[in-house]
């Protein structure tokens, strides 16, 4: 090989390093990644402490800020992502690829090894409380939508934790079997774990039936307010074929009468909220949307509905069906266990509660560390 | 440091190519052994001290030896000899296997410390490199370093610091005291090294993930077809890897002016576990047979020595790969085999035709691989069972689904591991190569560093080593 030709590899390869080196160090860093959803690791000056201490903190935060800041991480991402779908993966990072054009993205699901602990502590609340408890668990995207899985993918749920709930639960609770209430190509978001308002619509109406013996069938149309929503699974997953999903919202805020409030406590002080909260369809975590987002406490009042006061226990998957729920209780209370400490019993007693529901998603309840809280 | 990482190759590997390039020639060794401290102290910068303590150490044996030499002091070179050889080993031992010790003493109610130290990185490769050196000034096989920056330079060079190939002193010596440095030479270390670095991001970490699966799947529900998916999936990973950094560290050698010795030769092309072993990890076997096997004895001796000769190599070899019993276990596996294969098996293999040698000496590798890979002896059990037909059956559904995904990226692997491509190389011509290099250098870096910057699975794979 010729000098020239010897010489040209060697400059191809030296800009190569030279430059992505360079441009890591002289381009501005970005705080926030819209596309993982997540802030970003900065800068932080060495210190004697930080280079010689234990585990050698600032070379670990070093590591993690050249791969956060790397020139073009979103596009390397998706770089990834595609070689990995072309190499005949049918996952990355721990998201599966279905469905038709690999469009739909699905969480990997684990069953918990300690899933009797688990319907322990909901079976404590129900003989903590005098008021009816019901229990629920909402099944996974990978039980309802398992035909549009990869043949075979191992980590899904495949029905049998909440069987095996349902057989584990005391007399002091009743349990809700949702493992079929879910049905159609709109229950869920493609790119997102949770349920879509459709698919929450379905949930109010299995949940009513039996805790209410009825339910309200809205006249209107759910309504489109964005098809740009790029879900938490998609921003693991890094695939950049995926389309956006679509959000619709459904209830009329103020409710049927126009009389229903909304009172968020995002942060011990009561705020006037609304069901479907449209600036946030303008960030990232377009989910937030509904009742504007995590919160310890919510509570909805409808003075013109016929049921009582309904307390739920809740996770995020609660947001989008709370504007239903208020169509038949004057007062729906969503207590979510990660942002709020208050002993379940004392509020049910304080608050003149009627019904209980504990209602989580599977992959919320195999994994939440909070539910111990229940039987507080 | 690690090689396969966005900051090794961004920021470290230009800074010390840059500084290197522009120092005049003289100052050149400097700056490297500056650098290798860099890359030796990151993970664990109080270690600098011990790693310039066994620079100091042995680079004074070495004096000493020679000087004894020169004075026709035979009894005093041998002292100087076997004291540091003595306080190299006793470094290594504490800090490698101590742990191992204390907990198998207090296993059997023995109170004694176990001082939870984190192994110093490549500890027992350089060690391997340093300690040999007042060895072969002894011999009269290497002479002394110009300086003692040339030594250390050589001790901590960072291309091989960490996980090889084991260079002795003598074969580097002529080179750390002169080496050129051209475009030629450059391009074609270029050239290893994202071969290396493919074969270890776009290969090891991918076919990794698989065996990651079967390593955590509980014993009592492996298949067998599963349980040989997964070692297939640990021998393409652990060869994919390991080679993966030699070529690395011959490629970032070569654009620093240095030649080294490749490590691997094509091993899962060995008809028996005897060249399995000539053709894997070459410059450990070398180093063994230099230093303990020939010393022993060799194979000169009744059969009787020879066998505890090869018991004692494969013993040491097995240990040498990390502080745990079952890499003993491995150790000893090999050991009988290689027993077996000298005093019967070979002259039956001869005989055979060539592909019963091919299964044979794959099935011995793989079977190996169990023992080195599941460390805890009744999972290493079960593996075995379902490897030999008493696991869950033949296969499950998982194993469809990990057969499917991975069996593109499996076949690339197979083939790799062959000298198919070497072979297609040779024959294309001067101007398709000319056209092809620049395409796979790119599309190499490209494609690795889209894998390195989403990181999300990049295991070091010799931390124990």
């Amino acid at each position: 090989m010729s000098k020239k030709y010897t010489t040209f590899i060697t400059v191809l390869f030296c800009l190569f390093i030279f430059g992505f080196g360079l441009a890591l160090l002289i381009l501005p860093d970005r705080e926030f990644s819209e596309q993982e959803n997540r802030y970003l690791t900065q800068f932080e000056a060495p210190t004697l402490d930080s280079v010689f201490g234990e585990n050698g903190q600032f070379m670990v935060d070093f590591e993690k800020y050249v791969n956060d800041q790397f020139p073009l991480r979103d596009q390397w991402i998706q770089l990834k992502a595609w070689s990995e779908r072309l190499s005949g993966k049918q996952e990355n990072n721990k998201v599966y690829f279905g469905g038709e054009g690999q469009q739909t993205l699905f969480a990997q699901y684990t069953k918990p090894s300690d899933l009797e602990q688990r319907v322990d502590y909901v079976n404590q609340l129900g003989a903590n409380v005098d008021v009816p408890v019901y229990f629920a668990l909402i099944p996974d995207k990978t039980w309802v939508w398992a035909d549009r899985l990869p043949t075979g993918a191992p980590l899904v749920d495949d029905g049998s934790t909440i069987r095996d709930a349902q057989g584990l639960v005391s007399e002091d609770v009743t349990f809700i079997d949702l493992t079929d209430a879910l049905q159609g190509d709109d229950v869920f978001y493609r790119t997102d774990h949770h349920w879509t308002t459709m698919g929450a619509c379905q949930g109010y109406w299995a949940l009513m039936s039996a805790m209410n013996g009825s339910c309200t069938i809205l006249e209107s149309e759910p309504t489109l307010v964005s098809d740009t929503f790029y879900g938490t699974t998609w921003s693991s997953s890094g695939a950049g074929w995926v389309r956006p999903d679509e959000m619709y919202t459904w209830v009329p805020e103020g409710g049927l009468t126009g009389n229903t409030t909304v009172t968020r406590y995002p942060s011990g002080q009561p705020e006037e909220g609304t069901f479907y909260d449209l600036s946030k369809l303008e960030v990232k975590d377009k989910y937030s949307m509904f009742l504007g987002g995590n919160q310890g406490l919510c509570v909805i009042k409808n003075p013109d509905a016929q049921g009582g006061k309904l307390l739920v226990i809740r996770d995020s998957y609660a947001d989008s069906l709370a504007p239903f729920l208020s169509l038949d209780y004057q007062e729906v209370h969503l207590f979510d266990l990660r942002y709020n400490l208050m002993s379940l019993k004392q509020y049910v007693v304080d608050n003149d509660i009627d019904q209980v529901l504990v209602l989580y998603s599977n992959s919320n309840f195999s994994t939440d560390s909070n539910l111990a809280l229940l039987g507080m | 440091m690690v090689f396969s990482t966005p900051y090794f190759l961004f920021l470290y590997l230009p800074a010390v190519l840059f500084l290197y390039y522009i120092s005049p020639l003289k100052f050149r060794n400097f700056i490297l052994l500056i650098f290798n401290l860099l890359f030796y102290g990151w993970g664990e910068p109080v270690y600098i001290l011990l790693m310039v303590f066994t620079i100091v150490l042995d680079y004074f044996a070495g004096i000493i030896v020679q000087r004894c030499k020169d004075r026709g002091n035979d009894k005093g070179a041998r002292w100087a000899v076997g004291i540091s050889l003595g306080l190299n080993l006793a470094i290594l031992f504490f800090f490698k296997y101590w742990v191992l010790v204390a907990s198998t003493l207090q296993s059997f109610g023995l109170n004694v410390p176990t001082f939870d130290l984190v192994l110093p990185i490549g500890i027992s490769f350089y060690t391997f490199q340093t300690m040999t050196y007042p060895v072969d000034i002894y011999r009269g096989d290497a002479e002394l370093p110009k300086n003692l920056i040339n030594f250390g330079t050589f001790v901590t060079l960072f291309p091989q610091l960490i996980a090889g190939p084991i260079i002795k002193y003598k074969e580097l010596a002529d080179q750390m005291a002169f080496r050129t440095h051209s475009t030629d030479k450059f391009a074609s270390g270029v050239q290893v090294f994202i071969v290396g670095l493919a074969k270890k991001v776009l290969l090891a970490n991918n076919i990794g993930q698989l065996w990651d699966v079967y390593l955590a799947t509980p014993g009592a529900e492996l298949t067998t077809l599963g349980a040989w998916l997964g070692i297939l999936a640990f021998s393409l990973q652990l060869y994919f890897d390991f080679s993966g950094y030699s070529d690395m560290a011959v490629g970032m050698g070569r654009m620093l002016g240095f030649e080294f010795l490749e490590n691997f030769h094509y091993p899962y092309l060995a008809k028996s576990a005897t060249e399995f072993w000539r053709r894997w990890h070459i410059s450990l076997g070398s180093w063994f047979r230099e230093y303990l096997y020939i010393p022993l004895g060799g194979n000169r001796v009744g059969a009787g020595r020879l066998i505890f000769n090869l018991f004692v190599v494969w013993a040491c070899t097995g240990i040498w790969h990390g502080a745990s019993w079952n890499f003993l276990i491995w150790g000893l596996y090999y050991f009988l085999i290689i027993v077996f294969e000298r005093f019967f098996f070979s002259k039956v293999l001869q005989k055979l035709p060539g592909w019963v040698g091919h299964v044979y000496g794959l099935f011995i590798v793989m079977v190996g691989w169990a023992l080195f890979a599941v460390e805890d002896f009744s999972a290493m059990g079960l593996y075995l069972k379902a490897m030999f037909g008493m696991g869950a059956g033949l296969a499950d559904g998982d194993f469809l689904y990990y057969l499917r995904s991975y069996l593109p990226i499996l076949v690339i692997g197979i083939l790799a591991a062959t000298p198919l491509a070497k072979t297609l190389w040779n024959k294309a011509s001067l101007r398709a190569r000319q056209v092809a290099i620049p395409v796979l250098v790119l599309a190499g870096l490209v494609l690795a560093t889209a894998y390195l910057v989403d990181g999300t699975y990049n295991p070091f794979l010799y931390f124990r080593f």
